[in-house]
């Protein structure tokens, strides 16, 4: 079952344009010009119930707008969305009830309270019955390691901490799909690999259709198998990320450790040498040439070690950003 | 219809209750609130004892009369606070940083989830006793005090916090146009503090001004004339009128506000 549906959706920003200075400020009271900014550029997709998707892309990508606009915050300027049947915009408390919205850099919880009481009141608003809301919450508080943290006011918790429970807040009355804006912004290692399996768990538990956003490879590398690559507002990519690779990246890496030392020019009749030294030596090659060089080098040289790497999905990312034109 | 009233009377309960713990931690804060109400009524009622030491009336009433009025704003500014007030006055920063945003998503009607989000029970308190004491005390130097006057006394209330509401409604409204809405609430303030004069010192231009762009001539004395005996029916109707149309234009203006956040924000 499609569980979202976005046809050539389009959300344009009007902003005015301020010039620099005190001079620039007085002169945009009398008089303003309007800029417009496409913030969304007639997207299109559509996800299955249960699937989970990652929407890369740089800052300013256009992926908050597109998820404030699934989210029904946001209206937009053209185009179609259909969540679990609704059009969110219309703001249907039955389709509020059915999804949930975590925003990183957003706080829902009680500042002075402790999380248990916003969790509380979270349970009211979406009119959870007290039973599943007490099953629920066990089940998430075992799943994130909460328990110490219940009773301590919001405002004394770490932002990782903080983050779980905003999570556990948004998943109490069982969304069945799930918008996760940057969830792990800000956080340490440790804390993102928490929140990270927690996700993957929860989507392969309940089921649950998530949508999620992040500018940090590995959350989108770890969890999703498909992704939507987002650049300038537009869709530039909507795969898996194994062929991603493939299609942007025509090359692998060799690196190679000598067993003894060698002379530290690179010898002319070895192509694609992006290092050489002594000891060391990287080749970036054509994937098909990749087994006869190896040959070539394994003859050639006294070889220690020898690794055939793969390019890493960051740089891949790294190159759509880069090549898709800048507009102005 | 009656089980979404029962839904929103729970929720209410359920965010009192929060924002009464919430209040509860910051209790130097809590003690003093209630300090400055008490001394501020008491500043107001020394005013109107001075000003009522050289003449007898103002406006046709009494020293005991106008006490009603004073305290009736106080009892008005204390259930404003228990319902809806604080909500507007902390809807700028809400717009500002976009944690209106999750208000947007929640499914329970964004006004009510405003307004309940910062409930108060101790913001206001002070005055709305100080409002009681001197509204018992004025009517206990009445000659004209009837008993029965009170149930409608406490309807009049009523009227004019939806009056209130009205007007916050459609002020708070700018919010979402202007971002910063510091202004608009010290606005808000003041209009509150014309309340506490008897209507019948305006005339002509100005009472126009005071009954129907801001309606602070009738959110005070309406409820006060019915204690004191001045009955006047089409005061009455006239508040009442008022209150339909401020809530009904408020809620107009609410509405669109909300549907220009929606396409403007990011």
């Amino acid at each position: 079952m499609t569980a979202i549906e976005v046809k050539s959706l389009n959300k344009t920003f009007k902003t005015h344009k301020k010039e620099v200075g005190l001079k620039g400020s007085f002169k945009g009271l009398f008089h303003r010009e309007t800029l417009y900014k496409e913030a969304v550029k007639s997207v299109s997709f559509s996800l299955e119930e249960g699937e989970l998707v990652g929407f890369l892309g740089p800052n300013g990508a256009g992926k908050t707008t597109l998820l404030k606009m699934l989210s029904g915050i946001l209206y937009p300027t053209s185009g179609q969305a259909q969540v679990l049947g609704f059009t969110p915009w219309e703001r249907n408390r039955d389709y509020q009830r059915q999804f949930a919205i975590v925003m990183g850099q957003k706080n829902q919880l009680w500042w002075d309270l402790p999380p248990s009481e916003s969790f509380l009141l979270n349970r009211d608003i979406y009119g959870v019955n007290h039973k599943t809301f007490r099953q629920t919450l066990d089940e998430m508080i075992e799943l994130l390691d909460l328990k110490e943290l219940l009773d301590i006011p919001v405002r004394q918790l770490s932002l990782g901490q903080r983050m779980k429970c905003e999570l556990v807040a948004s998943l109490l009355h069982q969304p069945r799909v799930l918008f996760l804006d940057e969830p792990t912004i800000g956080l340490d290692v440790i804390s993102q690999e928490k929140i990270r399996s927690f996700i993957k768990e929860y989507n392969q538990n309940k089921k649950t259709t998530v949508l999620l956003t992040s500018h940090y490879m590995q959350d989108v590398e770890q969890l999703c198998k498909r992704v939507l690559v987002i650049n300038h507002g537009g869709i530039v990519y909507d795969g898996s990320l194994s062929s991603l690779s493939n299609r942007y990246i025509d090359h692998k890496v060799i690196k190679v450790r000598f067993a003894e030392t060698q002379s530290p020019t690179a010898p002319s009749n070895m192509k694609g040498i992006v290092e050489w030294d002594e000891h060391h030596a990287v080749l970036k090659i054509q994937k098909k040439e990749v087994a006869q060089v190896t040959h070539k080098l394994l003859g050639d040289f006294p070889i220690e070690d020898l690794s055939v790497e793969e390019v890493e999905v960051e740089e891949v990312i790294r190159r759509i950003f880069e090549e898709s034109p800048r507009e102005k | 219809m009656q089980k979404t009233l029962w839904r929103y009377f729970a929720l209410y309960r359920s965010f009192f209750s929060h924002n009464l713990k919430n209040e509860m931690i910051y209790r130097a804060n809590f003690v003093i609130n209630i300090g400055l109400d008490i001394f501020f009524t008491l500043v107001n009622v020394i005013f109107f004892a001075i000003l009522y030491g050289n003449i007898e009336t103002v406006g046709g009433w009494t020293f005991h009369q106008t006490l009603i009025i004073v305290g009736s704003v106080g009892i008005i500014r204390e259930l404003a606070y228990l319902t809806f007030r604080k909500g507007f006055l902390e809807l700028g920063e809400y717009v500002r940083t976009g944690n209106f945003d999750v208000m947007l998503t929640a499914p329970m009607n964004t006004a009510a989830h405003l307004a309940f989000r910062h409930v108060s029970l101790t913001e206001s308190l002070g005055e709305g006793l100080m409002g009681l004491i001197l509204v018992g005390y004025g009517f206990a130097h009445l000659d004209a005090a009837t008993w029965i006057s009170i149930p409608f006394y406490l309807l009049m209330l009523i009227n004019s916090l939806v009056m209130y509401y009205g007007f916050c409604l459609m002020v708070s409204s700018l919010v979402f146009w202007l971002i910063k809405s510091q202004e608009l609430n010290t606005m808000i303030y003041y209009f509150m503090n014309t309340a506490r004069y008897p209507r019948d010192i305006y005339h002509g231009l100005g009472k126009v001004f005071f009954t129907f762009l801001i309606p602070s001539s009738l959110i005070a004395t309406t409820p006060a004339t019915i204690l004191t005996g001045k009955v006047d029916a089409d005061l009455i109707a006239l508040s009442v009128l008022v209150a339909i149309g401020l809530l009904t234009l408020g809620l107009f203006t609410w509405t669109k506000s909300l549907n220009h956040y929606g396409s403007a924000s990011s």
